[in-house]
C-alpha cells in the first residue's frame, strides 16, 4: 500500500470535476477525476478559512468550513469521524489562513448535480507565506497537466502508452485517457486564464486594488489576453467601501454598501457580481449574515 | 517445430481430457504461434480455456532461463540454483503466514523469488531445483518468480547447473547495455557506466568463509552518485573517469548499487570528460515519483511538505536490547524494559509527485525544536505526558515547506528517507511567480 499523493489543486479545477474511479487492489481507493486529468486521492490545500459552521447538531456536530483560493472555494467537512480535524475546527477564528490535508470527496444528490468537498485528515492555521507558496506549487502543477492536457488533445488516437512514450508519468496518464474519455475535449484557455490568474495573485503589481484619483502604473508585461476573471474597476470600488465602512470592525453593512456603491455608479447587478467574485476570490468574507469584511 | 511442440499438445490435450483431437490442438497452437504470434504459454492456456477446459490443469510450462522471464508470466518452468533462502511471517488477509524467500540464479542472471505455499522439500542455499508452473509479477520495475499452489518444485543434482559464486559469474553473452548513474535498476547486468569516481577504499570481507578484499567507494556521473564494489583490484582511484563495461546491479534495500568483478572491462578516460568531483558530489535535487520508481537512491536532495507526523514522533523510549520504540511501557521482542529516551521524528513529506516517510534522528529534531532531550523530558513531566513534545513539533512542521537530504530506501510500505540534514524552505514565490507567468505569455 503506497500512500497516496496529496494533489495541490485550485477550487476551481476540483469544484469542475464530476467523475469518480476506482483504484484496484484489496481496497481500492476511490479518486476524483478532473477535467485535466488529476487523479486526486488525497489533495493538500492552503487558503483562507472564511468561515466555520455546525451543520449538524450539537450532540452530533458536523463542521462545515469554506476555504477560499485565488479561483474559488473549497469545501471542508469534519464530523465525528474526523476528531482531530473537527476540533480544531471548532476553536479556528476566520478569517484565517488554514492549510488543510484531506482525502477528496464527491457528492451527487441527483443524476447531473456533484459536488466535491473535501473530508481532512489534518488541519492547521498557518501564515501567509505557507500560502503563497502553496499557489505556486498549484500553478505548478495546473502547468504540468495543462501541458500533459494539450499533448494528449493532440494525439489520435489518444493512448496511455502514447503518453508515456513522451514523457507522462503513468498514473498522470491514466487520469488524462480518463477524462478525455469522460469530458471530451475541454477547453484549455479557461485553465490557462486560471493559471495566469494565479501566478498574478501572487504578485504585489496585480494584486493592489488601484484607488481611483492615482495613476494607473501599467503593468511590466501587460497580458496579451485579459482573462475574464481579474479583478475589475468595480472590484476595486467595492473592496474600497466595503474597508471605508467597517468602522467597527465587525464588517460592512449591506445597505451602506449598496447605498454608496449606488452612487458612485455601480449598479446594483454588477455590485452582486463583484461582491459574490471578491467572495470567491477570499478578499472579502461575511462575518455574519448582511456585513462584508475585508480579509 | 512440430516435435518441440508435441509434449505442449499432449498437455493441452490431457487438460481438456482428450476430448479435442491432436491434430486439431496441433493447428489450432500453430496458429496462435505462427500466425497469432502469441507466447507458447498464451497459446496453450487460450487454447484449454476456447475448449472449455480449465488452463490451471495445464501440467507444463514454458521452460525458460531466469533472463528470458517477463512480468505476468502464468507457467513458467525453472531450472535454477537457491542463491539465498530466508523465512517470513507476513500477514495475508488477516492471517500470519511464514513464507520463504530468496534469490533464484542461473548462469544468465539472480532474481528474486517468493514461495507462498509450502514446498515438499526444504530449500538451503546452493540446492539445484527444477521449478514447474511458477509465477512471475512484476514488483519496482524487476521481474520476480512466485511459487504458488500449483508450482511444483523438486531438488536436482548440485551438477546440474554451475555452481554461483558471488562476483565470479559466467562471462556476459553480447555487449554491454550503456546506462547513466540516474537509470540504474536493481537486477541490471552486463552494464556499462561512465563516470568518475569521487572516493574509493580497500576492505577486507569474508566470502563463504574466505577473506577477500573488496574496493568500494563512490562513483558519479552527471545524473547521479551510488556506491559501487569492485571485486577485483582495478587500481581504482579517486578522481580518475573510467567506462566501465560488464557492470552489474545490486540493491541494498532499495537503493541501486553497482558492482564489477574480473569479467568486466575498465578502460580509463580523459579527467576532463565529465565534471570535476566537486560539482558531481553534489546531492541531486529529486521529484519523489523519480525515487519511487528507481526505488530509492543514495544521498539526495528533495524539496516538499511535511503533511503529517507519524505515530511514533517526538519524545519517545527504545528498548535497550534492541532499539526498537517502546508501545505503552513494553517491546515487542524483550516484552517490560526501561526504556532510554530519545527523540525523533517520523513525518510523511510530500512533494506533489508522491510521498514518503522522512526520519529525522535526536541531533536534527533537537535543532528544529532548538531544545535538548533533557529539556524535552522536563516538559514531559510536568505536563505528565509526552504528547507535549509531539505537538509542539507538529505546531512546528506541519505544512511547512523543507528540503531534505539523505538516503532513501524503500520497503513493502513505501519510500522512507534518513534526513541527514534538512532546512526549511525558503522560496522566492514572487520571482517564481513572475518567472512562470512570463514563459505562459511568452507561449500564448
Amino acid at each position: 500500500m503506497i500512500r497516496e499523493v496529496a494533489w495541490r489543486l485550485f477550487a476551481s479545477e476540483y469544484n469542475d470535476a464530476n467523475l469518480e474511479a476506482e483504484g484496484t487492489g484489496e481496497r481500492p481507493p476511490s479518486y476524483i477525476v478532473t477535467p485535466l486529468g488529476a487523479k486526486v486521492n488525497r489533495v493538500f490545500v492552503v487558503g483562507v478559512i472564511t468561515d466555520v459552521e455546525n451543520v449538524g447538531t450539537d450532540g452530533q456536530p458536523m463542521w462545515r468550513a469554506r476555504v477560499s483560493d485565488p479561483t474559488g472555494t473549497f469545501h471542508v467537512y469534519a464530523g465525528q469521524y474526523q476528531p482531530e480535524a473537527a476540533a480544531t475546527l471548532s476553536k479556528l477564528k476566520p478569517p484565517v489562513f488554514g492549510a488543510i490535508v484531506g482525502k477528496s470527496r464527491i457528492y451527487s444528490p441527483q443524476p447531473g448535480t456533484t459536488y466535491t468537498s473535501i473530508r481532512p485528515e489534518t488541519i492547521k492555521a498557518v501564515d501567509e507565506t505557507v500560502r503563497d507558496f502553496w499557489i505556486l506549487e498549484a500553478c505548478r502543477s495546473l502547468r504540468k497537466r495543462l501541458n500533459a492536457m494539450g499533448e494528449a488533445q493532440k494525439m489520435d488516437p489518444l493512448t496511455k502508452e502514447g503518453l508515456v512514450k513522451i514523457g507522462v508519468k503513468e498514473a498522470i496518464a491514466d487520469g488524462i485517457v480518463q477524462a478525455m474519455n469522460h469530458y471530451g475535449r475541454v477547453d484549455l484557455s479557461r485553465y490557462t486564464a486560471m493559471l495566469a490568474e494565479g501566478l498574478r495573485y501572487l504578485l504585489p503589481e496585480y494584486r493592489e486594488p488601484i484607488a481611483p484619483g492615482e495613476p494607473v502604473v501599467e503593468a511590466a508585461a501587460p497580458a496579451k489576453e485579459e482573462p475574464p476573471r481579474e479583478p475589475d474597476e468595480s472590484e476595486a470600488k467595492v473592496l474600497e467601501i466595503i474597508a471605508s465602512l467597517d468602522k467597527d470592525g465587525k464588517g460592512a453593512p449591506w445597505e451602506g454598501i449598496l447605498e454608496n456603491a449606488t452612487s458612485k455608479g455601480v449598479s446594483k447587478d454588477s455590485l452582486e457580481e463583484s461582491i459574490n467574485t471578491l467572495l470567491d476570490k477570499g478578499l472579502i468574507y461575511e462575518p455574519i449574515l448582511g456585513r462584508m469584511k475585508k480579509i | 517445430m512440430k516435435e518441440e511442440l508435441a509434449p505442449h499438445v499432449q498437455d493441452i490435450n490431457r487438460a481438456l481430457g482428450n476430448k479435442v483431437s491432436e491434430q486439431e490442438i496441433e493447428r489450432e497452437l500453430s496458429s496462435y504461434l505462427n500466425v497469432y504470434r502469441v507466447s507458447l504459454d498464451t497459446a496453450k492456456r487460450s487454447i484449454v480455456k476456447k475448449h472449455g477446459g480449465n488452463p490451471a490443469t495445464l501440467a507444463m510450462g514454458v521452460s525458460k532461463t531466469l533472463r528470458e522471464l517477463m512480468p505476468g508470466e502464468q507457467s513458467v518452468n525453472l531450472l535454477a540454483r537457491i542463491v539465498s533462502v530466508n523465512e517470513k511471517d507476513v500477514t495475508v488477509e488477516g492471517g500470519s503466514k511464514r513464507i520463504l524467500y530468496g534469490i533464484l540464479g542461473d548462469p544468465t542472471t539472480t532474481i528474486p523469488f517468493t514461495a507462498w505455499e509450502p514446498l515438499s522439500v526444504p530449500l538451503a542455499k546452493g540446492d539445484v531445483v527444477r521449478v514447474q508452473n511458477a509465477y512471475t509479477k512484476e514488483y519496482r520495475g524487476q521481474v520476480q518468480v512466485n511459487f504458488g499452489s500449483r508450482t511444483a518444485v523438486a531438488k536436482e543434482a548440485p551438477t546440474a547447473l554451475p555452481e554461483y559464486k558471488p562476483g565470479v559469474g559466467q562471462p556476459y553473452v553480447g555487449k554491454p547495455t550503456p546506462v547513466r548513474v540516474v537509470d540504474l535498476r536493481e537486477g541490471g547486468s552486463n552494464v556499462a557506466v561512465t563516470a568518475r569516481i569521487l572516493s574509493v577504499e580497500r576492505r577486507e570481507v569474508e566470502v563463504d568463509g574466505a577473506p577477500k578484499a573488496v574496493f568500494s567507494g563512490v562513483l558519479a556521473d552527471e545524473t547521479g552518485k551510488t556506491q559501487f564494489s569492485a571485486w577485483k583490484d582495478f587500481t581504482l582511484k579517486a578522481d580518475e573517469v573510467l567506462r566501465i563495461e560488464g557492470a552489474y546491479v545490486k540493491s541494498w534495500r532499495g537503493i541501486p548499487q553497482i558492482s564489477f568483478d574480473e569479467r568486466a572491462t575498465i578502460t580509463r578516460l580523459k579527467p576532463d570528460l565529465l565534471p570535476s568531483s566537486e560539482r558531481l558530489n553534489v546531492s541531486p535535487r529529486m521529484w519523489i515519483e523519480d525515487l519511487a520508481d528507481r526505488g530509492g537512491a543514495a544521498d539526495v536532495t528533495v524539496r516538499g511538505i511535511l503533511i503529517d507526523l507519524r505515530e511514533g514522533s517526538g519524545l519517545v523510549y527504545r528498548c535497550p536490547e534492541c532499539r526498537r520504540v517502546l508501545r505503552k511501557g513494553a517491546c515487542r521482542l524483550h516484552g517490560e524494559v526501561k526504556g532510554e529516551p530519545d527523540l525523533r521524528v517520523k513525518a510523511v513529506l510530500d512533494d506533489g509527485s508522491g510521498a514518503l516517510t522522512a526520519v529525522f534522528d535526536r541531533e536534527l529534531t533537537e535543532a528544529l525544536l532548538d531544545k535538548t532531550l533533557d529539556i524535552c523530558i522536563a516538559s514531559a513531566k510536568e505536563a505528565m505526558s509526552t504528547e507535549i513534545v509531539r505537538d509542539e513539533l507538529a505546531d512546528l512542521l506541519v505544512a511547512q515547506p523543507i528540503e531534505a537530504r539523505g538516503n532513501v530506501t524503500s520497503d513493502d510500505y513505501g519510500l522512507m528517507m534518513i534526513v541527514e540534514t534538512a532546512k526549511l524552505l525558503k522560496v522566492d514565490v514572487q520571482a517564481e511567480a513572475r518567472e512562470m507567468l512570463e514563459g505562459l505569455e511568452g507561449s500564448a
